[in-house]
């Protein structure tokens, strides 16, 4: 038979054996080609040298598109690298075939597998034939991935991005724990069920991670129901000489009940590394076997797939937090009402129970007047505190800042509770000790807030101390960029059990105080950027609280307000 | 009994008025001693809750101790909370009822006559 196909008939599909006689036909099929040079190749480093010559001229002579499809790896990239300066090419896994076809032909063969010294030739340039074999390379094109990605890849070390089913029960609980045991920086995973805990736990997989976390500081995160019997196995899974080393890197969250649906509820997913996923149905929960209980697998080192997981890992491990913050949110708020509901009521009693006796009591006017005025102002006062905790809690607390001296405004407010005292005759002496060196203290700061806190702690400083004709001292002092207030006392002290949570919300409850006052004040100073805190003197009686305040970077003023208000 | 003077001397004024011999206390414990000593003396108590010390609830469960057909009612300015609390102490009693405040002094003494007549 002719190397030459019969060109006597118009369209011809003929078989032809041989190697010589393969690449006369390859060399005639390439040269042909006007528009378009495709081809499959399943060898690339035993064709390129004859090929790529033929190939690159055309392409040069008449400007063809030319694409080349060939299963990429590590040995052959460097023929894969030539070949791209002249054609477009892709990778397919273990591709099988070699072809080429062009506008109006097509021809197979064998020839690029060595093994065969007398290859059979197929060539066609039947109209439909060859549309089919254009179909067909379309096809494994669109398959296939940009040769860079590829390379690349090979490059960086990445291994070949597959996703697996698995269908094997004894396979999955394999490679899970396999998988388990080779993580070296983080593992997710989340567990639909409890039983799932149970059944995962069974055959070793929480103790697993516990060690992995422990003796490897590998990041474990779980999201999982939780309950009595898993709180159990915890505890009793951490008890071991290293119990506290692992621990911040063994955390689990619990997916309840009420957001139990909006999660993913039958199948557990883990991801390994950030570059491995495992995915897997349970078929019957009530299964204490995880052979028994466990369906079909995904396993997956494809990228977009184990994104994708860690994302949702992520969004529910996220959403916990949220719904944990938005449930304690929720209590104080409900706890807050409730208190506030209570104080208001309190006084609004008083009032309304003396408004009505006071007709039939009429010799008893001036006491109940008093008492209703007294009253009032005790619901005013819980009010005003009621506006700033609502401000403070809702962040809308708006602070009008302006530059003065913090010593003159102490100044000023002393001077008032001087007169006050005096007034009252109460047996306090108050003394107070700044403009050292005639040192000014110059804030940036909302005045009146200001005065609101120190006017606050200084009522609380006289209150506690009344009973006891006591000392209260008053001091500021400038400390590299801050200023320190003191307010000591000789008072009552504050009591110990009170103290963790002095400055929370109805902390204390009196009579004059709303409870509210400390909250207030130490979110005022937090507010400027300053702190607050209190302790009981140290050596002798009473209490002293203490703020900070950063002073002001411009300059200091100098003269201080005459007005004497503040 | 409550622990704001301004309250027991507004209930005691109202349920004088009323017609009652009234006991006011603001401590609960003197309150407790007081009933202890001559419970027989009294037909009724009107107990706030929230109290320092000891609450309404635990002040009644005393006070019951000495005389157990005492009846009694609760003053509150909480919510429903408080019912389902009494509901757990108290489950079979029937001699209590509540009163929310803040309450109209003559709302006040009809509840009380009521309650003191059944």
């Amino acid at each position: 038979m002719s190397a030459e196909p019969d060109k006597s008939f118009t369209s011809v599909t003929q078989v032809l054996y041989g190697v010589e006689n393969a690449v006369k036909l390859f060399s005639r099929v390439v040269h042909g080609a006007d528009n378009v040079i495709d081809i499959c190749d399943d060898d690339i480093i035993s064709h390129t040298a004859t090929s790529f010559k033929i190939i690159a001229e055309r392409v040069l002579q008449t400007g063809a598109k030319f694409r080349y499809i060939t299963e990429i790896k590590k040995d052959n990239i460097k023929y894969c690298k030539e070949l791209m300066k002249v054609s477009q090419v892709r990778h397919l896994d273990g591709i099988r075939t070699n072809f080429v076809v062009t506008d109006t032909e097509y021809t197979s063969s064998a020839i690029m597998q060595q093994v065969h010294a007398h290859p059979e030739i197929v060539y066609s340039n039947v109209r439909s034939i060859v549309e089919q074999q254009q179909y067909l390379f379309e096809n494994l094109w669109n398959k296939a991935i940009p040769a860079e990605r590829r390379i690349s890849e090979i490059e960086e070390g990445i291994e070949l991005e597959k996703t697996h089913v698995i269908q094997d029960p004894h396979t999955i609980q394999r490679l899970f724990l396999d998988l388990v045991r080779s993580a070296t920086h983080e593992v997710l995973l989340i567990l639909p069920t409890i039983n799932a805990f149970l059944r995962e736990h069974r055959i070793g997989v929480i103790r697993l991670l516990m060690r992995a976390a422990r003796e490897h500081a590998v990041n474990v995160r779980i999201l999982t129901p939780t309950g009595d019997v898993i709180d159990h196995i915890l505890k009793n899974e951490a008890i071991s000489p290293q119990e506290g080393e692992g621990r911040k890197e063994f955390d689990i969250r619990s997916i309840n009940r009420s957001h139990e649906e909006t999660s993913v509820s039958t199948v557990t997913i883990m991801v390994v590394d950030k570059k491995e996923s495992l995915v897997f149905e349970k078929t019957d929960d009530t299964k204490e076997n995880f052979i028994d209980a466990v369906g079909m697998a995904t396993h997956s080192n494809s990228k977009p797939t184990v994104l994708s997981y860690i994302s949702i890992f992520e969004s529910l491990w996220k959403q916990v937090d949220l719904y944990e913050q938005l449930k304690t949110h929720d209590k104080m708020q409900k706890e807050f009402i409730n208190i506030a509901s209570h104080e208001m009521k309190t006084p609004t009693q008083a009032i309304i129970g003396y408004a009505d006796l006071i007709h039939k009591h009429p010799e008893k006017r001036e006491d109940m007047m008093q008492s209703i005025s007294r009253n009032a102002v005790r619901l005013q006062r819980l009010t005003n505190d009621i506006l700033d905790v609502t401000r403070i809690d809702s962040q809308t607390l708006n602070l009008h800042k302006e530059q003065f001296n913090i010593d003159d405004l102490l100044e000023n407010i002393i001077q008032d509770y001087l007169g006050h005292i005096e007034k009252e005759n109460q047996n306090i002496k108050l003394f107070y000790n700044f403009k050292q060196n005639n040192d000014t203290l110059p804030i940036d700061a909302d005045r009146d807030r200001i005065a609101q806190v120190i006017s606050n702690l200084l009522s609380n400083a006289i209150k506690f101390t009344a009973k006891k004709n006591g000392v209260i001292s008053i001091s500021a002092e400038r400390k590299e960029k801050e200023v320190i207030v003191n307010i000591r006392d000789t008072g009552e002290g504050i009591n110990p059990e009170i103290i963790p949570r002095l400055f929370t919300k109805f902390a204390t409850r009196s009579f004059s105080g709303t409870g509210l006052g400390l909250y207030i004040s130490k979110n005022i100073i937090e507010a400027h950027g300053g702190k607050m805190w209190a302790d009981n003197n140290p050596h002798g009686e009473g209490a002293t609280f203490t703020f900070t305040l950063p002073l002001s970077n411009r300059r200091a003023i100098m003269i201080s307000r005459e007005d004497g208000g503040y | 009994m409550d622990d704001e003077p301004d309250n027991t001397s507004i209930f005691s004024m109202s349920l004088e008025d009323g017609g009652f011999e009234v006991d006011a206390f603001t401590d609960p414990l003197l309150a407790l001693t007081t009933f202890r000593s001559g419970h027989e003396k009294y037909d009724f108590l009107v107990l706030d809750i929230k109290m320092p010390d000891m609450n309404g609830f635990e002040l009644y469960e005393e006070m019951r101790k000495i005389d157990n057909q005492v009846k009694a009612c609760f003053l509150t300015a909480f919510g429903e909370g408080y019912t389902q609390e009494f509901g757990r102490r108290f489950p079979a009693s029937t001699n209590v009822s509540f009163i929310r405040k803040p309450i109209r002094v003559d709302d006040l003494v009809k509840k009380v006559n009521k309650m003191v007549n059944t």
